[in-house]
């Protein structure tokens, strides 16, 4: 538990320092990408609003504050966004959590199944160009396959809504319809973040089988006349999930870089985007709030992971 | 293989079920769209958001801006070739150019019904005095230049200013009018976002927001004071890639590349508008770090040995014209045609270099078209023996680095070329700790004195005529001195469907026809 915590206090003021190290302030609008136009911010309205932002005090001071504002559930509020972090991100950390968890599931179910499969089947054509296929497929970077699957599935078969997580402005008869628009909405970049992660799951998932069927307990299963699928799925799966499992928690991370770029892709409502421009904007308050927010749940899920390894595998205590 | 045919069911099972899903989620989308018979109009642009939009907590961008401005009226509105009477109907300026009074129209209402008077007017100064808006243009220099209000009767108005300025009648007419009623209790605007934040006079009522998907809709306000609203309902709507979402018909304007014209030409369904070229890129000499940019000859031989037709073809691939060297560009309302102009000539650059070579590092954003406009220009001045190393940064360290002058060259890229010639002042009269403006802070180390001059008295001059012969001779003077280097100005092109809509028009400073409140509304 404390080495959580000091990992936590370790990002936080990594969090706090970094961002203001990075050349650049949140008022100062000097140039624009083509076609944009900002706001000029006078010399005397860039004092103004750093001072009402407490930016104009020393960093130590500024660190103290947020150490204490933190203790007290205070978060603070986004330069640019102008609103409460906690609610800017919360009402979009629901999205990207949703497709996280979503998706991660689904390649892990699907990983297992298929790499079990692989590993009953080892050697044959049915293995060999699963292997081939999972492998191409975890190598191409999410984004890519993102924008692949948006000009297939969205524009020219038109089988799925080109962007956004739900219909804009459409008013729903039913709660049941509206789950529907939202998972709608969501099949795409869900498939693009299976895809990215599928392959790894899958690797894991055979080679994890492998082991297992090679054991001496296997062998009695067959022995005792067990069908096929009842040894498959019941004797050795429970055992050759465990590496996956503990797998799926670990690489949450990594999921959620994908999802940020997914979520760019497919302009999905979740903290991406967000993340994308907050640092762009230099806004100090909100990548502090956004970092946390994804190191607070990364965190979560390895303590998780921990806790349940040592459930499933008896031997580690 | 039993195992493998009952994976075949779970499996065919599995599709069936997602595709039940699909085809749910399509039917229950397309019935929302048919719903109602006499239809009204309804414009869909592409969304992202923009803030919450008072004059306070819009975000500090053109969408942002110009989404605020269809809730909230001013005093005067931006038309198509200059200022046009708005809430107020008529004006006048005092012959030593300290006062303005404003005649407002008469039976102007605020969404809420209330009537809008010039003690909602003077409210709305008064208030900004304080808690300044976030797009705040009635301060110069950091000082504030009104010195008083006064209400004369329900709808004439008194201002007067500190001291006469050309720029004044634009400023004062382009601020927000705010319902006194709603803010007078208001202590912290910026965190004010209750529904009735959002109660204006404009054309058009915000109905819905949504900030996390970028959604705008707004329904035109029934009791409006002006030109009746054409377009029943503007929606911003998020959008992952424009043209396709145009070619579905989910947009119905959209910018496109000029690789992608072919694909709308010549079609009867298509129109092509060719936006005015209000945003450009320019080079920045830094005089205070390089003494030797002090010289005309080098700036000019810069200028020779840049080749902007070249920049315009290949990084823009057509789609901009290369910029003055006066400044103004091509479509600013005060653009002068006869400066000095720098046709690309190697030759020229090297016999004003005498022979002589540099090197310098040229600072540059991380966007495609600056890293192909740098690679260009380095190979063009590499001929006339000027040799560049080229940094990329991202947008804000390189604002950084332009702010504090640590560069040698720099090139930056921004909007705001069609606004009020001014803008010269800002950019090329030395005033040191003047503040800053996208196209300002002044050029590091440079300093003129016919420059100087001429951007005062253009700025003191009230009579237009006067004042744009100065700004004419001003251009000239900046493009045979050169104390930087325009490059290019963007002219984009939007498409968009004229059978559905065809009310699309510019205003006369600003390059895009989604932002001017004149492009919803019938002409006056």
């Amino acid at each position: 538990m404390a080495e959580y915590l000091v990992t936590f206090l370790f990002i936080i003021t990594l969090n706090f320092f970094l961002p203001r190290l990075m050349p650049g302030d949140p008022f100062t609008f000097l140039s624009a990408g083509t076609d944009e136009v900002t706001v000029a911010y006078s010399e005397e309205q860039i004092e103004k609003y750093k001072a009402y932002y407490g930016l104009d005090k020393p960093l130590i001071n500024q660190y103290v504050s947020y150490i204490g504002n933190m203790l007290q559930g205070n978060i603070g509020y986004s330069i640019y966004y102008n609103e409460d972090v906690v609610a800017l991100v919360g009402k979009r950390a629901l999205w990207t959590v949703s497709l996280v968890v979503v998706s991660l599931t689904v390649s892990c179910v699907l990983g297992l199944i298929l790499g079990s499969l692989a590993a009953w089947n080892r050697n044959n054509a049915f293995d060999r160009y699963l292997y081939l296929v999972m492998i191409c497929f975890s190598e191409i970077p999410a984004f890519l396959m993102g924008l692949l699957l948006l000009f297939a599935g969205a524009a020219w078969l038109g089988w799925f809504p080109l962007a956004g997580g739900t219909s804009t402005f459409a008013v729903f008869a039913t709660p049941v319809q509206q789950a529907l628009d939202i998972v709608h909405h969501a099949v795409l970049p869900v498939i693009t973040l299976v895809l990215a992660r599928l392959g790894e799951f899958f690797m894991i998932a055979r080679s994890s089988m492998l082991t297992v069927l090679s054991k001496d307990y296997m062998r009695t299963a067959r022995g005792k006349g067990l069908s096929k699928s009842r040894i498959l799925f019941v004797h050795a799966l429970r055992n050759a999930a465990i590496p996956v499992i503990t797998r799926m928690f670990l690489s949450l991370g990594t999921v959620f870089g994908g999802a940020v770029l997914v979520e760019n892709v497919f302009n999905y409502p979740g903290v991406g985007q967000l993340m994308r421009e907050s640092v762009m904007l230099r806004d100090y308050i909100l990548m502090q709030g956004i970092f946390m927010f994804f190191a607070v749940s990364v965190l979560t899920m390895n303590f998780v992971a921990d806790m349940l390894y040592k459930k499933l595998d008896p031997r580690i205590t | 293989m039993k195992l493998i045919e009952r994976l075949q069911i779970i499996i065919a099972l599995l599709v069936c079920a997602a595709l039940m899903l699909v085809a749910s989620g399509c039917s229950s989308g397309k019935s929302a769209g048919t719903a109602g018979v006499t239809k009204p109009l309804v414009i869909n642009l592409a969304g992202g958001d923009a803030g919450f939009l008072t004059p306070f907590g819009h975000y500090p961008r053109g969408p942002g801006i110009f989404k605020m401005n269809l809730i909230f009226d001013s005093l005067l509105e931006r038309g198509e070739k200059g200022y046009i009477p708005w809430l107020a109907e008529k004006w006048e300026i005092s012959a030593d150019g300290k006062t303005y009074i404003f005649n407002l129209r008469k039976g102007i209402k605020w969404h809420d019904g209330q009537p809008l008077t010039a003690a909602d007017v003077k409210f709305s100064f008064e208030y900004y005095a304080k808690n300044p808006p976030v797009s705040d243009e009635l301060a110069i220099n950091g000082k504030r230049i009104i010195e008083a209000i006064d209400v004369v009767d329900d709808h004439t108005v008194k201002i007067t200013v500190d001291k006469p300025n050309a720029t004044i009648l634009g400023r004062l007419g382009n601020a927000r009018i705010i319902p006194r009623h709603i803010w007078a209790t208001v202590d912290d605007p910026k965190k004010f976002n209750k529904p009735e934040a959002l109660i204006g006079c404009g054309p058009y009522i915000l109905k819905e927001y949504s900030k996390e998907q970028g959604a705008y809709k707004f329904e035109a306000f029934k009791d409006y004071w002006g030109p009746k609203p054409k377009v029943d309902i503007v929606q911003f709507i998020p959008v992952s890639d424009n043209v396709l979402a145009f070619n579905k018909g989910e947009i119905d304007l959209t910018a496109i590349s000029p690789d992608l014209l072919a694909q709308y030409e010549n079609n009867k369904e298509f129109m092509i508008k060719k936006n005015p070229a209000f945003w450009g890129y320019r080079l920045i000499f830094n005089m205070e770090k390089c003494p030797e940019f002090k010289d005309k000859n080098i700036r000019q031989a810069f200028a020779y040995a840049i080749n902007a037709q070249e920049l315009v073809e290949k990084v823009a691939r057509g789609a901009a014209v290369p910029a003055s060297a006066g400044y103004l560009p091509v479509d600013h309302i005060w653009y002068n045609n006869n400066v000095k102009k720098y046709a690309f000539n190697i030759d020229k650059a090297r016999e004003l270099l005498q022979g002589k070579t540099f090197s310098y590092t040229m600072l540059i954003g991380n966007s495609n078209d600056e890293i192909r406009m740098a690679e260009l220009i380095k190979i063009s001045l590499a001929q006339a023996g000027i040799n560049l190393t080229v940094r990329s940064l991202d947008e804000k360290t390189r604002d950084a680095a332009a702010k504090k002058g640590d560069y040698e060259l720099i090139i930056n890229g921004h909007g705001g070329w069609g606004s009020d010639a001014d803008l010269l002042r800002t950019v090329y009269a030395n005033q040191k700790s003047s503040g800053q403006s996208p196209s300002g802070n002044g050029l590091y180390g440079y300093n003129n004195e016919t420059i100087n001059e001429l951007c005062n008295r253009q700025l003191t001059e009230l009579d237009p005529d006067k004042r744009k012969a100065l700004v004419f001779q001003l251009q000239e003077v900046i493009a045979e001195e050169v104390p930087q280097i325009p490059l290019y100005n963007t002219t984009g092109y939007i498409v968009y469907r004229p059978a559905k809509y065809d009310g699309w028009r510019y205003m006369f400073d600003h390059h895009e026809v989604t932002h001017s409140k004149i492009s919803y509304l019938e002409s006056m």
